[in-house]
């Protein structure tokens, strides 16, 4: 009986080609519309460690100036001090803890004709590879004691060992940064977390840095920080212990903390380390500190843009304009035909073998539309990669963004497929034979 | 009345000329009830098409109620259809969506009459069939014979000098073709002129005369005595 | 013409004038709300940002010998810079104005340590060339001097003693006065105000105060240093060649890390507005398109399914233009029911985009223009199946089935 419907559909819909061909176009523009904006979006509202996403903890602290909050209303500042940072590294509290933030590098070649690269680089604690879990292809994350000793290591992203020595493995190897030779600990896979949750103040599409070397370096090589760096009231001198001493806020600190007791243990220890630093005459607000996990932490700094939002919303009343365009089309097709259907009604077939005959050809007009759509929204991600600057992780197609868009397909085409199919069903044959 | 003087109508395709009349000539006097018959092909509904000026024809000099209406354009037709001629039709060609009151009205809207002149006609009209009490009825909840007598209704609220039935009771019952005829005498007697096709000869028996087409020409004039005692229902136009 | 019966007509085949109607309202919300932030974006991105922009180029130098000295790099740079042939000025800049990075900072009219609301500013520091080469107008007032650049080390920074400021910023500061004269505090530092610009936007092009824009004459001494150019009309690219050739071979300790034209940075620093314009015309067009086809395929079944019907009102006197004229009619009707429903849904959806960008509201004429471009859009896409159906002879309706 399928064949028999299928066969059916295929000739109803080859007696029509051009309304065909409107009717699958009009489904095939709507879905890839909505496709294009729906990855994005899917991307952007990704959850890129989904894994352990909600152990990992993003660490506010309000140190910010008595009279005006960070924001507003009384919002703390989404990234935390040198000093505060540090000691909180220093009492390990959770499980595992993790202090960050992004400089550069000048890296320069033993042979004198190459020219000196500037070179995107993370300062960080060895906790980074383990909670994070990122992947290694050769060697690892540095030990603890390089941590501690602040000794010249270095992990290399899988593009930059690509670059440097040509994807071998390069572990023992030195590079030359700032004047200093660092040895090479560790290669990673290609890792690419999207969106940059670890970071999420700066370029939150953007790649991790290339290169990775222990936090405490940044004394000794007086490291300046990169992203974003805010302040309240001037530094106590000006010097670069000053900058490091100061209220300004521009490290990312996240603790991992698997369980409930372990969150409100840390929530209580922030407390109690923020009353300890009021009596040395810091934090003059009042006691404020959160913990979001990485879901909530992408929400609350707005990693979803507003464009894509407004964009997913308005494809799909785009869509919606294009279901009505078709259910109108099939309504009107599948009415002319009342003939046939009284006909069909007249020699024994009954509303439920008419109403899965209209269906199947739905469904084709559907599937096909679907398919075709998928094909649109993937050529109209490539446009948007042409469009905007350095969107190429995030104009992408996978394999949920397809299942995705093709069960929207065939959800709305059956929907639209449904109605004229029930309206054509329903009304008794005998007005079919009567009325020309 | 009508007068149509060596009409000739020929149907070309790429392949094919056909003469659908040829040399056709016919008078009919004003207040005549005529019945055009034939068998199917012999040129009958062209007859009517080029009569009812649904049609134009190749050569032939034709006059309608006293005017030359040979070379008028589609425009001019269509008044013409509007304010002079009534039709009715095998398949009664009401519009399935309008009621009565409005298919009624969709002649008397291209007139452009007032709203009140219209609704007094169709009222007049509506009686005349005896279907007044059914105006907000669609087409769909009538029979075939009230189907076609609003279709008469519709003929008649124009007032036509000269009134066209195709088979008008082709598609009815014996009974409802009855009815239908009577009206159509009632509407003769009251001075309408009526040309009927038809290729049932028990219809064209209620008519004045008959005229007989065949391969596109007029075959055969017999004086047919007068029948309009005929009257049974006593419908009144 | 005949309102009341096409009416009455459609009410009996209702469905396909919803959907007619629900599609045509959908439509004007859509692209009402489309025009709107189109024309937001387009004219944010029009907007005359008081910079030559066309003809300036911004260098990053970055050092990588032991022996740096920033404090000669800059001067060396800057002197090899101006000394090129077709170069306009030169100057030294912490940040690259439109980039979307910068300086911002909060000012007052007191001295006040934790003050408890600030006029928030977005900060260059460049020396005294920074007004000439970036071709910005000085309404009032004077330019710095060489003498009042300070250099000092990036990390050692303090606030300056003077300032230029943008009118605007003088404006929101000191409003109704002249700005020109007046110190600013930036907490307890004051800035004594010595020029006045006229426009001269900030680094942030998305930021309300982007207009509010000062300069510090301090040039920040460290490894990483940037530079504007200004290169005579139409000669910034052969410029800009030499300059990354010259600056590359000069014996400083650094190297030219990038150079790229102001244009670049913001032509990326707006691409996204650029994208967002770019889909919302193509939403714009694809759905007027669809919307027109589908009254086309519609208006084209009805035609076809009341062929009969047509024929029959031509044999009882309908003329061409009277048939026409129907369709029209009927499209209209449809069209009009769209539109209020439509202006409805614009209203809504605008609430929702207000909601979600802080834009202010839809201006009430884009609802009018609007429908009027749905009116003779509806036109358009009936008068083909129109004038199909006027075609259609009267003697059909003495054909019969």
């Amino acid at each position: 009986m399928f064949l028999y419907n299928l066969r059916l559909a295929l000739l109803s819909l080859r007696r029509d080609p051009v309304l065909t061909a409107l009717m699958i176009g009009a489904v095939a523009i709507g879905i890839g519309m909505s496709t294009t904006t729906l990855a994005v979006y899917h991307t952007m509202s990704g959850n890129p460690i989904s894994w352990k996403g909600d152990q990992l903890y993003a660490v506010q602290m309000d140190n910010w100036g008595p009279s005006q909050p960070y924001n507003e209303p009384d919002e703390p500042p989404p990234q935390v001090t040198y000093r505060d940072g540090q000691a909180l590294m220093k009492a390990a509290k959770a499980k595992d803890q993790n202090l960050s933030f992004t400089t550069s590098f000048v890296l320069q070649s033993d042979k004198p004709d190459v020219k000196p690269d500037l070179v995107q680089a993370r300062a960080t604690y060895t906790s980074f590879f383990t909670m994070f879990d990122v992947p290694f292809e050769y060697g690892g994350g540095w030990s603890k004691q390089a941590d501690q000793d602040a000794q010249q290591v270095v992990v290399l992203s899988n593009a930059y060992n690509e670059k440097l020595f040509g994807g071998t493995n390069s572990v023992g190897k030195e590079v030359v940064l700032n004047n200093r030779r660092f040895q090479v600990v560790g290669v990673m896979k290609p890792w690419n977390p999207m969106p940059k949750f670890f970071d999420a103040q700066d370029d939150q599409f953007g790649e991790p840095e290339d290169l990775f070397v222990p936090l405490n370096l940044i004394g000794p090589m007086q490291l300046h920080n990169n992203g974003n760096n805010s302040c309240w009231g001037p530094p106590a001198n000006n010097s670069f212990q000053g900058h490091l001493d100061s209220e300004c806020v521009w490290l990312q600190f996240w603790a991992e903390l698997p369980t409930q007791a372990d969150r409100d243990d840390y929530h209580a220890f922030l407390d109690a380390y923020v009353q300890e630093q009021k009596k040395l005459g810091r934090f003059p607000r009042p006691v404020h500190n959160e913990l979001h996990d990485v879901p909530d932490w992408l929400a609350y700094n707005h990693v979803v843009s507003k464009d894509s939002e407004a964009l997913v919303g308005l494809s799909f009343m785009f869509l919606a304009v294009c279901m009505l365009n078709t259910i109108g089309l099939i309504l009107a097709k599948f009415l002319r035909r009342s003939g046939e259907i009284g006909l069909r009604r007249a020699v024994g077939a009954s509303k439920t073998a008419l109403f899965y005959q209209y269906l199947v050809e739905t469904s084709v007009i559907g599937i096909s539309g679907g398919i075709l759509g998928l094909v649109l929204g993937w050529a109209g991600l490539i446009g948007v990669r042409h469009l905007i600057e350095d969107s190429d992780h995030l104009a992408r197609l996978d394999w949920t963004m397809v299942g995705i868009s093709l069960l929207i397909a065939l959800v709305s085409s059956m929907l639209a497929g449904l109605y004229p199919a029930w309206r054509v069903v329903r009304i008794p044959p005998a007005i079919y034979l009567k009325v020309q | 009345m009508l007068s149509m003087q060596n009409i000739s109508k020929i149907y070309r395709t790429d392949v094919v000329q056909t003469h659908a009349l040829r040399d056709f000539s016919l008078e009919v006097k004003e207040g005549e009830f005529v019945a055009v018959m034939g068998p199917s092909g012999s040129g009958k509904t062209t007859f009517l098409n080029i009569a009812g000026l649904l049609e134009s024809f190749d050569t032939g000099i034709y006059m309608l109620d006293g005017e030359d209406v040979s070379n008028l354009n589609d425009d001019g037709r269509s008044h013409i259809r509007n304010e002079r001629i009534g039709f009715i039709f095998q398949s009664f060609n009401l519009i399935p969506d309008l009621n009565v009151f409005d298919n009624v009205d969709v002649p008397l809207r291209y007139r452009g009459l007032k709203s009140a002149e219209r609704s007094k006609r169709i009222q007049a009209a509506l009686e005349t069939v005896g279907l007044a009490s059914r105006m907000k009825h669609i087409p769909a909840q009538l029979s075939g014979g009230q189907q076609q007598r609003v279709a008469i209704a519709r003929a008649l609220a124009g007032e036509p000098r000269i009134l066209f039935a195709d088979e008008p009771t082709g598609n009815l019952d014996s009974l409802m073709a009855r009815q239908v005829l009577d009206l159509l005498e009632g509407i003769n007697s009251s001075g309408t002129t009526i040309v009927m096709v038809t290729h049932d000869p028990e219809l064209a028996r209620r008519a004045h005369r008959s005229v007989h087409v065949l391969d596109g020409q007029v075959m055969d004039l017999k004086a047919v005595p007068d029948s309009g005692s005929k009257r049974e229902n006593g419908v009144k136009a | 013409m005949e309102i009341r019966p096409i009416l009455s007509a459609m009410l009996r085949n209702k469905t396909g004038a919803i959907l007619i109607a629900l599609q045509i309202a959908l439509t004007l919300a859509i692209v009402c709300n489309a025009m709107f932030i189109i024309h937001d974006r387009t004219s944010k991105m029009a907007r005359d940002t008081g910079m030559d922009v066309n003809d300036i180029f911004v260098m990053t130098m970055a050092a990588y010998k032991p022996d740096y000295n920033a404090d000669s790099a800059v001067h060396a740079n800057l002197d090899l810079l101006r000394s090129i042939p077709g170069v306009v000025d030169a100057t030294y800049s912490q940040s690259v104005p439109l980039s979307g990075g910068g300086w911002s900072d909060g000012a007052t009219t007191t001295p006040d340590e934790h003050p408890k609301s600030t006029v928030d500013m977005g900060v260059y520091h460049m020396d005294e060339h920074a007004l000439n080469t970036l071709g910005v107008k000085l309404i009032e007032g004077r330019d710095f001097t060489h003498e009042e650049i300070s250099y000092i080390d990036g990390d050692k920074y303090t606030t300056p003693k003077l300032a230029i400021v943008t009118k605007a910023f003088g404006e929101k500061l000191w409003p109704g006065q002249d700005a020109l004269g007046k110190t600013f505090y930036e907490g307890t530092s004051g800035l004594t105000v010595i020029g006045v610009v006229d426009t001269m936007e900030g680094t942030w092009s998305h930021w309300e105060g982007f207009e509010r824009t000062v300069i510090f004459p301090t040039v920040l001494e460290s490894e990483y240093m940037r530079y504007l150019v200004r290169a005579l009309p139409g000669q910034r690219d052969e410029v800009m060649k030499v300059a990354e050739q010259k600056l590359g071979a000069a014996h400083t300790g650094n190297f030219v890390r990038s150079i790229h034209s102001l244009e670049y940075y913001r032509k990326s620093e707006t691409s996204n507005d650029r994208a967002m314009t770019v889909m919302l015309s193509l939403v714009t067009a694809l759905i007027l398109a669809i919307t027109a086809l589908g009254i086309v395929g519609l208006a084209s079944f009805s035609v076809r399914q009341r062929t009969r019907q047509i024929g029959t009102r031509r044999a009882l006197g309908a003329r061409r233009i009277d048939i026409v004229r129907y369709f029209i009619t009927e499209n209209w009707l449809i069209t009009t029911m769209g539109v209020v429903l439509g202006s409805v849904m614009t209203v809504a959806l605008n609430f929702w985009l207000v909601q979600l960008y802080d834009l202010p509201h839809i201006a009430w004429y884009y609802i009018p223009v609007g429908i009027l471009c749905l009116w003779a859009l509806g036109l358009l896409a009936v008068l083909g199946p129109a004038l199909k159906a006027a075609a259609i002879p009267p003697a059909i309706a003495t054909r019969n089935v």
